[in-house]
């Protein structure tokens, strides 16, 4: 009886030895799994963010020659990567009608040669200025990708009327969600 | 003897229990090590380098010939064929000027600046009609050329950045 009694112990003793250890196993599985779940989530915005950056990439690539921004044939044959100053005034005025066409948070034109600082273009200072404000959100905003391109206006002198292309940069941020 | 048995098989289950802890870690350790691999992000974009070229050879300089002022490209002919702008200026002294002025502004070139350097040429057939290199030639680099004809020559306008 003694012996049955002890034996039954030492199996109960075993069951929870096991029952403990399976315990322990999947808790350290589980927490695995949480801190993989955590880490996996915290990610989540930053890929959204990253998604956003390579699609102002993919955009600032093509957008000089949407019919929003390109010149089309007003200074001679086509050109590509060529903006039209006039046009970029005009579509500023307009810009929040454009707020949610591109998905984007800002877009600048920035005229780097020749230098004009960086005065903010506006119909009164209009062609003197250095930077020109399309859309500006007001959030966060990731670092910008960039392109070159060439500004071109009309441009009026004493004895003629003649085609002036500015070097600039085109520039897009995606909004920030990180 | 009997002891000895229990803390055989105690030391058995420690052993099994520790060679689970340090396969989790490993595993745990390899999905670290992915997650952590973050993917480098370019300094310099190739349609970057391919954009400055032709946006480059658009700008208007300040060389005049009859009708309007000549772009880049119109003074590239210009300076091959040796004439001059109205104002007497030697179209390749306008070119030399222009060329520097706008590769200086598109391409910063510093320590702290993500272009290392760069190499820029244009050429007509195998004549060198300008050149201009400034800071290190690095192995990583996006370069880009552009030609066109005129005149019965061919001109190549090609630029290296080094990053």
């Amino acid at each position: 009886m003694k012996i049955t009694h002890n034996k039954n112990k030492k199996g109960q003793m075993k069951i929870q030895q096991m029952v403990f250890m399976l315990m322990a196993v999947t808790l350290l599985f589980v927490l695995v799994g949480v801190f993989f779940l955590s880490i996996q989530l915290s990610n989540l915005k930053k890929t959204a963010s990253n998604l956003e950056e390579e699609e102002s990439m993919l955009l600032v690539s093509k957008l000089a020659n949407s019919p929003e921004f390109s010149c089309g044939n007003a200074f001679g044959t086509s050109r590509t990567n060529c903006i039209d100053f006039d046009k970029l005034m005009a579509l500023k005025v307009k810009a929040n009608e454009y707020a949610d066409f591109w998905g984007i948070a800002k877009i600048e034109v920035m005229i780097i040669y020749p230098d004009n600082g960086e005065i903010s273009c506006e119909q009164s200072n209009y062609p003197d200025c250095g930077v020109i404000e399309i859309l500006d959100k007001n959030v966060n905003t990731q670092a910008a990708s960039s392109n070159f391109v060439s500004l071109c206006m009309k441009q009026v002198t004493d004895t003629k009327i003649y085609d002036k292309c500015e070097l600039a940069l085109l520039m897009v941020s995606a909004e920030d969600k990180s | 003897m009997r002891l000895r048995g229990v803390y055989k098989k105690g030391q058995e289950e420690m052993v099994g229990f520790i060679v689970i802890v340090v396969m989790v870690s490993i595993i745990l350790l390899v999905l670290l090590g992915f997650m952590l691999k973050s993917s480098s992000t370019e300094t310099v974009e190739d349609y970057e380098v391919e954009s400055f070229i032709g946006a480059m050879l658009q700008y208007t300089s300040n060389c005049e010939a009859d009708l309007e002022f000549l772009s880049v490209q119109d003074l590239i002919v210009e300076c091959h064929t040796g004439s001059s702008c109205l104002d007497g200026e030697k179209s390749c002294d306008v070119l030399n000027s222009t060329l520097k002025d706008l590769i200086k502004s598109g391409w910063n070139v510093n320590d702290q600046s993500a272009v290392k350097g760069y190499s820029f040429e244009v050429t007509a057939g195998d004549t060198s009609i300008f050149s201009l290199q400034a800071g290190n030639k690095t192995s990583d680099y996006k370069g880009a050329y552009q030609d066109f004809s005129k005149r019965s020559s061919t001109y190549v306008v090609s630029l290296d950045v080094y990053y």
